[in-house]
């Protein structure tokens, strides 16, 4: 207990009196925060949000990286998880996606930052991004007697 | 009863000397010749319904339980699929408790490089070893007393799209291995390591010049083909090094003509207009000394496949009756939905006869050895969205679910796909690592079979036709047991497990296993002299990716179910777990 409590004076004497931190980095829900502070670190902001033209490149290029391969067609998932369905298993955030894509994830997504520029990665982002995820519906029924 | 009786007689049908004793089932297919044939017979037609669940045990792991666990002496060994543990369970004790377990350190990012679902296809006891693939590219030998790791050699390059779930086989002082990737653009091999050390002794690719093929003048002689570098003039310049062929199903071995059998995968990228060419020995079966690897014979089933038809399926070693002659054979049921039985001696073609619906090919020419094909259902790029081919790229049968053979009633045993597709392919880019695939192929159910997906049926290779069948709502994927009691054992994927007569296909029993069935049965005698049939339960594998809503291991991918098979998860979810039946 002790120990802890050393350590975040350690964490708040480090901060001093300098600019505010920057907003979280880590913003997704899995992440426990030790001491529940959130690590401050650069926001990852989409330059492309919402650019209907940056996403028909990023579909593009979601092809040509071999995405398709494992995600499936439109993204709604194959041997690796749906991007298109609003859930996230390494958060939804510009950030969080971006650092899927250019740094990798275990279990097998290849990291692509050594292979595309930090300007396609957000194209892809703004392509996964510009997928309306269906409303989410956690019930799959099939008696349908009850309805 | 008569009938199977006097083939039983002429057959002496199994020619081949049953290496492990019908006590025990000491390697994947139960012996060389992949018969999964047990001689045991307490269990028979007219008790069947008297069998029970004994044990269960959780493996610990959810996903695809494919392969099958071996019984060496009273010991039972499972490997699971990644993290790939290895059990070793005492059978002469009260509860069957481990003896020990093996938890080896595997890559995790071979779970992504699996091109579908982290599954393993069991392992082989030789020589006190039990010996197995990691998924992430190693070979292991573990001492079957002790658990202790013997030696680990790495076989498999994950950084190329290597995986490696496929099961070890071992001849005499080799152990042979292969690789999957045929979705990543691998240059498919076979590796023959040393069973006392596991150094590589030989790599033997399916595809290149003769020299990396292990084509030796005068000793391969090939039934249909002549000339040089066969596997490297049938290919694009360069593009035959991406061009799949991975080794991912089971292999069997003739001792009398020293020949190892197994089945080559598929082609990439499955767009064909990247490869011209027939592409050997993609969708093939090789035939190889096991000692040198060299290369005897080879025979490909799909030239230029088209329509991802891998070969990877079983070669089951009989001693049948063709045309009024004894014919040492070689049966095999494609992928492409041909039956084909070959004189296992040359690699020459005596019948191929479709054994469930197919229209990509109208017939195999026995002169030519090749498919007369239906250029209707030719693919590519450049041919846009092809409708209604069948079978699918799952096969007639898949490779995943091995069929077997009883020397009683003369009869094959297959688990079926009824299921066509249209094909869309597309321009693929190799970027190693990532899928090589360029094609989009959705299923729909067969124009036979009622909208079944599936049947489970008997098949008399000499006459080539179905003898008797069950129609099953799913494709079925669950490997085949065989038994000298007549009954004959298979899984569902809606999680029956299931016992029917070998001679008329009669249901005597079934079982409901917690989990869909994409293992193998097998059987063996308890410590107290009674029959026992194990098998797993475990959906997975292909189905991991077709049946996304079979699912429930992870909040964040949450899937729609398959259009083509809308209800399986009301029936089904993941599971992994070890049954046991007994009388």
């Amino acid at each position: 207990m002790r120990r802890l409590a050393t350590a975040l004076a350690l964490v708040a004497a480090c901060r001093g009196g300098g600019p505010a931190p920057a907003a979280p980095a880590v913003r997704y829900g899995q992440h426990v925060f030790a001491g529940g502070a959130a690590p401050p670190g650069a926001t990852f902001e989409n330059p492309y949000r919402g650019d209907r033209a940056s996403a028909a490149q990023g579909e593009a290029i979601f092809g040509a990286m071999n995405c398709d391969g494992c995600h499936g067609g439109g993204a709604t998932g194959w041997v690796g998880p749906s991007l298109a369905d609003g859930r996230w298993r390494f958060g939804g955030s510009d950030g969080a996606i971006f650092q899927s894509i250019y740094y990798g994830r275990p279990h097998g997504m290849p990291a692509y930052g050594g292979l595309l520029s930090s300007d396609v990665v957000w194209k892809l982002v703004t392509y996964l991004e510009s997928l309306q995820p269906p409303p989410d519906l956690p019930t799959e029924a099939w008696d349908t007697s009850a309805r | 009863m008569k009938r199977g009786l006097l083939l039983a007689l002429w057959a002496g049908a199994s020619p081949l000397p049953a290496v492990a004793q019908d006590t025990q089932w000491t390697m994947p297919a139960k012996d060389y010749a992949a018969t999964r044939y047990s001689g045991l017979r307490q269990i028979t037609a007219a008790n069947a319904d008297r069998l029970r669940p004994v044990w269960t045990f959780s493996t610990g792991v959810l996903g695809g339980h494919e392969g099958q666990p071996l019984v060496v002496g009273h010991t039972m060994y499972v490997v699971t699929p990644y993290p790939n543990v290895l059990y070793a369970f005492d059978l002469t004790r009260d509860g069957y408790p481990l003896k020990w377990k093996y938890r080896p350190d595997v890559d995790p990012n071979a779970v992504g490089i699996a091109c579908c679902d982290a599954i393993n296809r069991g392992a082989f006891f030789a020589e006190g070893k039990v010996i197995y693939n990691l998924l992430d590219g190693r070979t292991v030998a573990v001492d079957a007393v002790t658990g202790k790791e013997l030696w680990q050699t790495k076989i498999a390059d994950l950084a190329k799209g290597e995986t490696t779930p496929v099961a070890a086989f071992v001849v005499k002082d080799r152990v042979i291995v292969g690789a999957s990737g045929g979705e990543f653009g691998i240059h498919g091999w076979a590796k023959g390591l040393d069973l006392a050390t596991g150094r590589i002794v030989w790599t033997a690719y399916n595809i290149g010049p003769d020299s990396q093929v292990l084509a030796r003048p005068g000793t391969f002689r090939p039934f249909y083909d002549k000339g040089p570098d066969l596997a490297l003039t049938t290919w694009p310049t360069d593009v035959w090094q991406r061009g799949g062929g991975p080794v991912w199903g089971w292999m069997s071995y003739d001792p009398a003509l020293d020949l190892v059998y197994y089945g080559v995968g598929n082609p990439g990228p499955y767009n064909p207009d990247q490869r011209a060419g027939d592409n050997k020995w993609t969708a093939s079966v090789l035939a190889r000394r096991p000692a040198d690897g060299s290369l005897v014979w080879a025979y490909q089933f799909t030239p230029h496949d088209s329509w991802d038809y891998d070969a990877n399926a079983e070669m089951i070693l009989v001693d049948l009756m063709v045309k009024g002659q004894p014919r040492k054979a070689l049966v095999h049921f494609d992928k492409n939905g041909f039956a084909y039985t070959l004189d296992r001696a040359t690699g020459e073609v005596l019948s191929a006869e479709p054994f469930v619906e197919v229209n990509w090919a109208r017939r195999v020419d026995l002169t030519t050895g090749r498919p007369v094909l239906d250029s209707s259902k030719l693919t590519g790029a450049s041919r846009g969205n092809v409708k209604h081919i069948c079978p699918t790229l799952e096969g007639g049968k898949t490779p995943a679910a091995p069929a077997a053979y009883s020397p009683r009633t003369g009869l094959f045993y297959v688990s079926t796909n009824n299921m066509c597709m249209d094909y869309q392919a597309a321009q693929a880019t190799y970027i190693a690592g990532t899928p090589f695939i360029g094609a989009t192929t959705p299923y729909h159910a067969g124009s036979v079979g009622g909208g079944n997906l599936g049947a489970f049926i008997a098949w008399d290779a000499v006459r080539g036709r179905r003898v008797w069948e069950i129609k099953e709502r799913y494709p079925v994927w669950s490997g085949v047991l065989a038994t000298g009691g007549d009954v004959v054992f298979y899984g569902t994927l809606d999680g029956w497990f299931k016992a029917v007569d070998a001679k008329t296909g009669r249901l005597l029993w079934r079982f409901k296993v917690g989990s869909g069935v994409v293992g193998n049965p097998i059987s063996f005698t308890g410590a107290d002299g009674k029959q026992y049939v194990a098998v797993y339960a475990g959906i997975g594998g292909d189905w991991f990716l077709l049946a996304g809503d079979v699912r429930s291991d992870d909040p964040a991918d949450v899937r729609p179910p398959a259009d083509f098979s809308p209800d399986i998860a009301r029936h089904t979810s993941q599971g992994g777990i070890v049954w046991l039946f007994g009388l």
